[in-house]
């Protein structure tokens, strides 16, 4: 039986178009959950990791919020999508050296508003001076402009093509079926994809992660105290990250690989795993192209091989050993950053995923991704 | 329209003479792109300024489109000739365009702000984009 820190709470809001409510409060909200799933009253937290969004409410206060005292751990964690996988890594180090026992690790966020479009949330305000001015006069500032010459950089280096992306997406899609939270639901054939209007060539709008209100949050606990919680036990058997910072110059891998290349294997590595022992991928999909990268860098197929991975079908429910993205993941379930694939990879780790549950679900990779494919964190995951 | 700021004023009062320049590293001599604070292949930060050919290649490129399909920017990573990457606007037919085209800075003269250095195919590029380079 393992030692690792184990995740044994976890805690969903309401997500998705959730209006009048702040980001703060959507966090108290998500932790009250969390400790109820795992069986604890929030007084027995004694580390509260908070994973802010865009909005700027939500801070140390929310241990105030919370009731919650004397804490051994309260820090804000800041690491664009990938905050949810690192912050459970400290609350595991944190853990492990004996600085606290029950840690709340959580992210919310309400970027939605009545009064504006979801996309109007994520998009650059007054242009800046300088070098990001000339960026933003060019069109570039913005995420699905830089995801954009990401994807077609791999598409001019590997051949990858639009209805290959497409692929991703119409699978996801009907993952998401099977998840209740999910705030899109409808079927999608590859042809809705290929006819959803071009944001930014070579990505379309059904490329596109949403825009959700709301917040989730997770308890890590040792492996000792684990065992008698309400929840069966999710272990941290590994976690890793990297941050390649490609230099903007000849060489660069911009687009053609991400932190994923080291950070998968490294946390497998310290999970004593190997990728074929992966069941179940949770990845980080703000865009798809974001998760054909990581299928690749993390070794599910040879690079340059993700397109011909994910087409015909494969990612389907039921298609094949390897589940990706099962509860619809950023692009139809919701989307809170790193803690979207972190929750999912809970509910199926735990085998609580009900009609999406997939049937190998003992080793489970999650991945977080920040910055424009800067920034990488994993964590591997077992009963 | 795009202003200068004091990092980039530099920059700018090149651009103003139709002289591309990025950054030079007086440790390694390396050139890296002009936005960078420490060389990225020493990590030196004595960095001064270099003048460059102006001619690359297209590395990656894309086409940013409003809510009716209409073409709102055209904008892409270019590979200088001496190496540096710029990620600047493109002056050029999409369709035309494809990895490793061959491109050439040309300075848009703007009324208020700073000229601006956008990238045309390489045959376009002795015409200039506004009749002048």
């Amino acid at each position: 039986m393992t030692a690792a820190p184990a995740i044994v709470g976890l805690g969903i809001t309401e997500v998705g178009k959730v209006y009048d409510r702040t980001a703060r409060d959507f966090a108290a909200d998500a932790v009250r959950r969390a400790c109820a799933d795992a069986g604890i009253s929030t007084g027995e937290l004694d580390g509260l990791l908070v994973l802010p969004g865009l909005s700027d409410d939500l801070d140390l206060g929310l241990a105030e919020d919370l009731g919650v005292r004397d804490l051994k751990l309260l820090n804000e964690i800041r690491g664009d999508g990938t905050s949810a996988c690192t912050a459970i890594t400290f609350a595991c180090l944190a853990i492990g050296s004996g600085m606290a026992g029950m840690v709340a690790c959580v992210f919310a966020d309400a970027p939605l508003r009545r009064d504006r479009r979801a996309g109007a949330a994520y998009t650059p305000q007054e242009p800046p001076a300088g070098f990001d001015g000339l960026i933003a006069d060019a069109g570039l500032a913005g995420g699905h402009a830089q995801y954009a010459l990401a994807t077609r950089r791999h598409m001019a280096a590997f051949g990858t093509t639009s209805e290959q992306l497409g692929a991703i997406a119409v699978a996801q899609r009907a993952w998401a079926r099977g998840n209740p939270l999910a705030q899109q639901r409808d079927p999608m054939t590859l042809a809705d994809h290929q006819n959803s209007r071009l944001i930014a060539d070579p990505l379309r709008l059904l490329d596109c992660c949403l825009v959700s209100n709301g917040g989730i949050a997770v308890i890590v606990a040792s492996a000792s105290r684990a065992r008698a919680l309400a929840q069966p036990p999710v272990h941290v058997l590994g976690h890793a990250q990297s941050h390649p910072i490609h230099p903007e110059g000849r060489g660069s891998g911009f687009g053609l690989v991400s932190g994923a290349a080291r950070s998968g294997p490294a946390a497998l590595r310290m999970a004593g795993a190997t990728i074929e022992d992966v069941g179940v991928a949770e990845l980080y999909d703000c865009f798809t192209f974001a998760v054909l990268l990581t299928l690749e860098d993390y070794g599910f197929c040879a690079k340059g091989e993700g397109g011909p991975f994910v087409e015909e079908g494969r990612l389907l429910p039921g298609a094949g050993r390897l589940a990706v993205n099962t509860g619809g993941g950023q692009l139809s379930g919701y989307y809170l950053w790193g803690m979207t694939p972190v929750a999912e990879a809970v509910i199926q780790a735990r085998g609580a995923g009900g009609d999406r549950q997939a049937d190998d679900h003992e080793l489970v990779m999650v991945s977080g991704n920040g910055g424009v494919l800067h920034h990488h964190s994993t964590l591997v995951l077992g009963a | 329209m795009v202003l200068r700021d004091d990092r980039s004023a530099p920059f700018f009062d090149a651009a103003r003479r139709a002289e591309l320049v990025v950054r030079h590293c007086t440790g390694c001599g390396e050139l890296a792109a002009p936005r960078v604070r420490a060389c990225p292949t020493c990590s030196a930060t004595a960095l001064d300024w270099a003048p460059v050919s102006g001619a690359g290649t297209l590395v990656s490129w894309t086409v940013l489109r409003d809510r009716a399909g209409g073409v709102t920017a055209v904008g892409g990573i270019v590979e200088l000739a001496e190496g540096p990457w710029l990620r600047v606007r493109l002056a050029a037919d999409p369709e035309t365009l494809e990895a490793g085209l061959a491109v050439a800075v040309a300075f848009e003269h703007q009324d208020d702000g700073e000229p601006v250095p956008v990238f045309v195919p390489r045959e376009r590029a002795e015409e200039g984009v506004d009749g002048r380079r």
